[in-house]
Formats: structure tokens, C-alpha cells, sequence
């Protein structure tokens, strides 16, 4: 008898298909992709929730090895800077000479934009205290410094 | 003309009821396009990152500002590169900051410093790490000021004349 009963087994699958419809639809709105990076960096874990902004970020990044890149979310700023052939790269390599006054065309183009130093955990300080006299001299006298959630 | 009309309807009749046959039994196995879509939502569920990267705030004065601090109200500390912390209020000498580990050294800092600010809230707190130190001692050092709201700090850097003193204690 229950063999009988199973073989009209039938299971209504729209409301399922139809939440899954939903919720593709909402990833594919909201998702952001990872932004790619243009170093390695391990980054130091600290308390703070402030969080970083969308949109107008000019990133700074130090790696282990003491290497400056500079990098920006935009496209068209990363042209204007860079020159076309970089324009796809998240961020160049840059010495620390350079730093200043490529900031400077950077805020000039873009008054709005925001500084970010991004550096590794293990990089030695005096890197990053002179891309932060670097940031001074050029009047960025408010940045932020990305960090991890510490657990 | 007639004639086409006619043909026409007729074409027009067949057509017709050959469709509303087979409307009938019209299903189509929506199986395969539901599988691509959870497919989809399994990679999106996946890649998305929902978690934004956090981050510190530092606010620096120009370059040019010269502020004059009474030596009472400057409380700086000096971290080397094998994260000891010295701390000293103007004059006096530079004294450790006693912990095992750099744990237990950030968080007696924090208990220091808050009791200092407490006692003075005029304090002005003077950072001056070794250049040979980590970017994470910095970073430490900073959160630990977060936490006991100490916003009134500086950075400098720690020149010869500050790793002398170190070394003489």
C-alpha cells in the first residue's frame, strides 16, 4: 500500500526555485568583488570599526620587503596618472620621491579623494613614517590606515 | 482575392487548431535552468564580500604647525625595536612599562595612559617609535590609544638624541 502511495509523490518546487530567483538576484545586485591587490600584504589587526569609504580611495600600499605602491579605484584617475597602459593595474610601483608629487596631481584631479596607507604587519616603521612625512608635507593631514578586525 | 482571403482563413483555421492541440500538453523541464540559477546564487553566495576592510583614522597636524606644549602636560612614549615602551611626563626619566609579554605591556600602557589623562586632561601624548620597528608595534600602540580615548596624540619620530637617552637607562 504505501508502495502505491509513493509513486504519486509529488513535491510543489516553485516556491523554492522562486526564493532562489530572489536571492540570485540580490547577490548579483550587491556583490562587489574583491578588488584586486597590487601586493601581498598581511594586514595588522586593530579595535576599530571605522570603515573604509566606496568610492574616491587612493591606497598607499607598503609590502614586507619596504616597496611604496600607489594605487586608486578608478579607472580614469588611474589613467590620468599612470598613462594608459596602466590603467587595468590596480596600483604601480612608486619610490618614495615620487610619492609626493604624484599625490599632489592626484588630488588635484580629484579634490575629494581620500589617503589609505595599507602596509604589512612585519614592514619596518621607517617605511611607513616617511610615506606619512610624505602625506604631511603634501598637506593629507588626515588618513586612515587599514587594519583587520581583531578577534 | 477572394480566393487568397479564403485560402488564407483556412491556413489561418489549421493553424489554430493545431496549436490549441498542443498547448495541451505544453510542459517544459524547467529542471536545467533551475540548476544553472542555484548554481549561480551558490557562486555569488561565495564570492561576495561582505565585510569592508576597517580602518584607523590619524589625523596629523601640518608639517609647519609649530604647537608649544607646556613640558608638564607631554607625556611621550618611546617604543624600540623590540617593542619595549619607555614613557616619561617632560623632564623626568624614562621609565618601562612592566608586562611579560606585548599583550600584557599595551595593556598596562592603557591603564597608565588613562590614569595620566584622568589626572591631566591636558595631557598631550607623544608617540616616537624606532624606525627599525614593526608597522604592527604602531599600529598597537594606536588601537591601545583608541580604546582608552586618548585622541590627543602626536607621532615624531624617534630621533638619535631619544635613542641616547634609551640607552643610558
Amino acid at each position: 500500500m504505501s508502495k502505491a502511495k509513493r509513486v504519486g509523490f509529488k513535491l510543489d518546487m516553485t516556491p523554492m526555485v522562486d526564493v532562489g530567483f530572489l536571492l540570485l538576484t540580490f547577490f548579483m545586485l550587491t556583490t562587489q568583488f574583491k578588488p584586486q591587490d597590487v601586493a601581498e600584504v598581511v594586514l595588522p589587526s586593530s579595535h576599530s570599526v571605522f570603515k573604509l569609504p566606496d568610492s574616491d580611495v587612493m591606497t598607499v600600499t607598503v609590502d614586507k620587503a619596504g616597496n611604496v605602491y600607489l594605487g586608486f579605484d578608478a579607472q580614469p584617475i588611474r589613467e590620468a596618472i599612470f598613462g594608459g597602459q596602466n590603467k587595468l593595474k590596480a596600483g604601480i610601483q612608486v619610490e618614495l620621491t615620487e610619492l609626493g608629487p604624484l599625490l599632489r596631481e592626484a588630488r588635484i584631479r580629484n579634490p575629494r579623494l581620500r589617503t589609505v596607507i595599507k602596509a604589512d604587519r612585519e614592514s619596518e616603521y621607517s617605511v611607513i613614517q616617511n610615506v606619512m612625512e610624505t602625506l604631511q608635507r603634501e598637506n593629507i593631514t588626515r588618513f586612515n590606515l587599514v587594519t583587520d578586525l581583531e578577534k | 482575392m477572394a480566393d487568397v482571403q479564403v485560402s488564407q482563413s483556412k491556413g489561418k483555421e489549421k493553424h489554430k487548431g493545431k496549436k490549441k492541440s498542443k498547448r495541451v500538453g505544453v510542459r517544459i523541464d524547467m529542471t536545467p535552468m533551475v540548476d544553472v540559477a542555484f548554481l549561480l546564487l551558490t557562486f555569488f553566495m561565495l564570492t561576495t564580500t561582505m565585510n569592508k576592510p576597517q580602518t584607523m583614522e590619524i589625523n596629523l597636524p601640518p608639517s609647519e604647525t609649530k604647537a608649544e606644549v607646556a613640558e608638564s602636560n607631554l607625556l611621550t612614549l618611546r617604543i624600540t625595536e623590540d617593542f619595549k615602551i619607555y614613557w616619561n611626563v617632560g623632564m623626568e626619566k624614562p621609565v618601562t612599562v612592566d608586562g611579560t609579554d606585548k599583550k600584557g605591556k599595551l595593556i598596562n600602557l592603557g591603564k597608565l595612559l588613562k590614569d595620566r589623562n584622568r589626572a591631566n586632561p591636558k595631557l598631550i601624548t607623544l608617540i616616537k617609535v624606532d624606525g627599525k620597528a614593526k608597522y604592527i608595534d604602531m599600529v598597537d600602540i594606536m588601537d591601545e590609544l583608541n580604546i582608552n580615548d586618548i585622541t590627543r596624540f602626536s607621532l615624531a619620530p624617534m630621533l638619535d638624541d631619544d635613542k641616547r637617552i634609551i640607552a643610558t637607562l
